[in-house]
């Protein structure tokens, strides 16, 4: 009789699905490998590249939790946007290289969603020279946003506070996880090889650091193509 | 140019590949397949990029044959396997054209040495069930354990892949993916992708490096395996039929993603990001399955060849695709097949 037919073999088999030991795994087994190899948080946002078609459409996702995060303090969040949505679609407008941009309650997080072409910090920088004010209303609402007000005279700080709070992008590639933890840990790509059964236990323990986390890159319709391409082409007057 | 090394490696590659359970009168990989014709139809936007003639609009005739990646002689569709899809447009110029597609996005390996290297470490090896305790370590280290064994399946397809993986950074990638593959529920509804760069030219002279992929207007959907599902043995063939038959027909756009500088244009264990610039280059329409007769005659007895390109298309320097053509001719020829296109045949 083959391992897995044996009674204990099935019995195994099910394990995964039991309740006790979803239990151990999850109180027992996953704090002990979080203390034995532990993961440094990886950065958020898209990586560095220099190639064209990656610093077109890059994908911000943007998580401030909220200061208040009752039914009155989301929306008093709510309030903070609504009021300003003509300066924030005249700004948006003013930046240029932004495709698409919303805000998402999800949770105690309010959460800004958007894709934009070019450099990060430059689109954090236009944002708020152009709409700074509203983003000091927004601000107010957002545990550890007052020490940022007004944004239009912290925009260093406020574009490090964006990158801090931008998701982790996990990569396209799943092995390419070993490559980015690596990095975070200061070993280079000729660092030592990991062991490919590891994988699904360095995600696993990569979600105590960012537990929030962008699935890839995203999909595109047209990738390659930005903004200002799109809109010459279709000719709408920019 | 083919040296007589190439030789030598391609038929050592091939002598290799060869599995105890397959049969030398067949392929030594992707032995099951089934042949399927139709046509492809390039859109208005092809002609842009590529002067070559299957690009240009016409409808072209093409002869496909699907397959199952394993080397065993004897069909196990449910299994978890690659699939692949080599597709001959017949042309009017001098040369066909043979795009040759798998499942898989990349290769195991860069180079022929370390594709000689891999392929011995990755031979079939008697299967090994992991035990219980074996298990149970996997779950307590939060790794997945090995999946349980099919019935009848005696040989271990991947765990020498593994053991090469867990060395070399670049088969991480395809040994993963490999290893979570699992079947479609049709031939037509998976996306094949021809992994290697090739480079087009323009009307205008521009050159582009490109990679192709074909994407099943049906969709992809793979079929749920889990633990308990014993795998069928045989569906994707009467499937494909029943799919084709009352004139319907099976549809794929062919994808063309354009490379970019500093883009991994030889390098066919790297895909390149999903978002670089993607043409839709055409449609492949399927109409027929070719009968048990032609299937014999025509389709088992067919030599694909993945340099087998008209004019306006030409290889990378990419060196898998390079000893490709040399093995897949010493294959042809082993097994007494149609005359390999370049050894005269077409
Ligand atoms: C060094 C790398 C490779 C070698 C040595 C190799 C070798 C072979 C050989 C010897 C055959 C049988 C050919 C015949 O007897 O007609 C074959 C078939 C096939 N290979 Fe490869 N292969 C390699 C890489 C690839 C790659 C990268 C792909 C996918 C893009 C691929 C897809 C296929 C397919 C689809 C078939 C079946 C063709 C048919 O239906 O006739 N192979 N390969």
């Amino acid at each position: 009789m083959s391992n897995e037919e044996s009674w204990f073999g099935r019995f195994v088999d099910t394990l995964p699905t039991k309740g006790w030991f979803k239990f151990l795994s999850k109180y027992v087994v996953t704090p002990y490998w979080l203390w034995k190899d532990p993961k440094p948080k990886l950065p958020g946002g898209p990586r560095v590249s220099s190639q064209p078609s990656d610093n077109v459409q890059r994908m911000m996702n943007l998580i401030m939790p909220l200061k208040d995060p009752s039914e009155i303090g989301k929306a008093r969040a709510v309030m903070a946007i609504a009021q300003n949505v003509d300066e924030i679609f005249g700004g948006l407008d003013n930046v240029g290289t932004v495709h698409f941009a919303r805000f998402v309650i999800l949770g105690d997080k309010l959460c800004m969603i958007s894709v934009y072409d070019g450099d990060f910090s430059n689109y954090i920088r236009d944002f708020i020279v152009t709409v700074g004010s509203v983003f000091d209303a927004i601000m107010a609402e957002i545990e550890g946003g007052s020490a940022l007000i007004p944004t239009e005279q912290n925009v260093e700080a406020f574009i490090e506070w964006v990158h801090e709070h931008d998701l982790f992008q996990a990569p396209d590639f799943p092995t390419e996880l070993f490559t980015l933890q690596d990095q975070a840990k200061g070993i280079g790509p000729d660092g030592p090889v990991h062991d490919l059964s590891t994988l699904p236990r360095n995600l696993v323990l990569q979600f105590h650091s960012n537990p929030d986390i962008s699935l890839g890159g995203g999909y595109r319709a047209y990738p390659g193509f930005s903004a200002a391409q799109i809109r010459e082409k279709l000719g709408v007057g920019w | 140019m083919t040296t007589n090394s190439d030789k030598a490696v391609a038929k050592e590659m091939v002598d290799i590949m060869h599995r105890p359970d397959g049969d030398p009168k067949l392929r030594p990989i992707h032995t099951n397949g089934i042949g399927v014709t139709g046509f492809f139809k390039a859109s208005e936007t092809a002609a842009e990029y590529s002067n070559s003639e299957p690009f240009q609009g016409n409808k072209i005739p093409v002869t496909i044959r699907f397959s199952n990646a394993s080397g065993n002689k004897t069909r196990h569709d449910g299994w978890s396997d690659i699939r692949g899809m080599a597709t001959r447009f017949h042309l009017n110029g001098p040369q066909d054209f043979d795009l040759i597609a798998m499942t898989l996005q990349e290769f195991f390996t860069p180079d022929v040495p370390s594709t000689l290297e891999f392929l011995k470490a990755a031979r079939p090896t008697p299967y090994h069930s992991a035990t219980p305790l074996q298990k149970i370590r996997d779950y307590l280290s939060l790794k997945v354990p090995k999946r349980n064994r099919y019935p009848h399946e005696d040989l271990s397809p991947d765990d020498g892949g593994k053991k090469y993986a867990n060395k070399h950074k670049f088969a991480q990638l395809p040994i993963f993916q490999t290893a979570s593959i699992g079947a479609p529920v049709s031939y037509a509804r998976a996306a094949y992708h021809a992994v290697h760069t090739f480079i087009i030219t323009a009307p205008n002279g521009k050159r582009n490096w490109v990679r192709f992929t074909w994407q099943p207007v049906a969709g992809v959907r793979p079929r749920p395996i889990g633990p308990d599902n014993k795998p069928d043995d045989d569906y994707l063939n009467q499937e494909i039929r029943d799919r084709l038959s009352d004139r319907e027909t099976a549809r794929f756009t062919l994808m063309m993603s354009l490379g970019e500088q500093e883009d991994e244009v030889n390098n066919c264990t790297k895909p390149w990001p999903l978002h670089r610039t993607r043409i839709v280059m055409g449609m492949l329409t399927l109409n027929h399955v070719l009968d048990a007769k032609a299937q014999e005659s025509k389709i088992e007895k067919m030599s694909y060849n993945p340099c087998l390109l008209p004019e306006g298309i030409e290889p990378s320097d990419d060196p898998i695709l390079h000893i490709r053509r040399t093995a897949y001719e010493i294959s042809s020829k082993e097994r007494h097949a149609n005359r390999c296109p370049f050894a005269g045949g077409q």
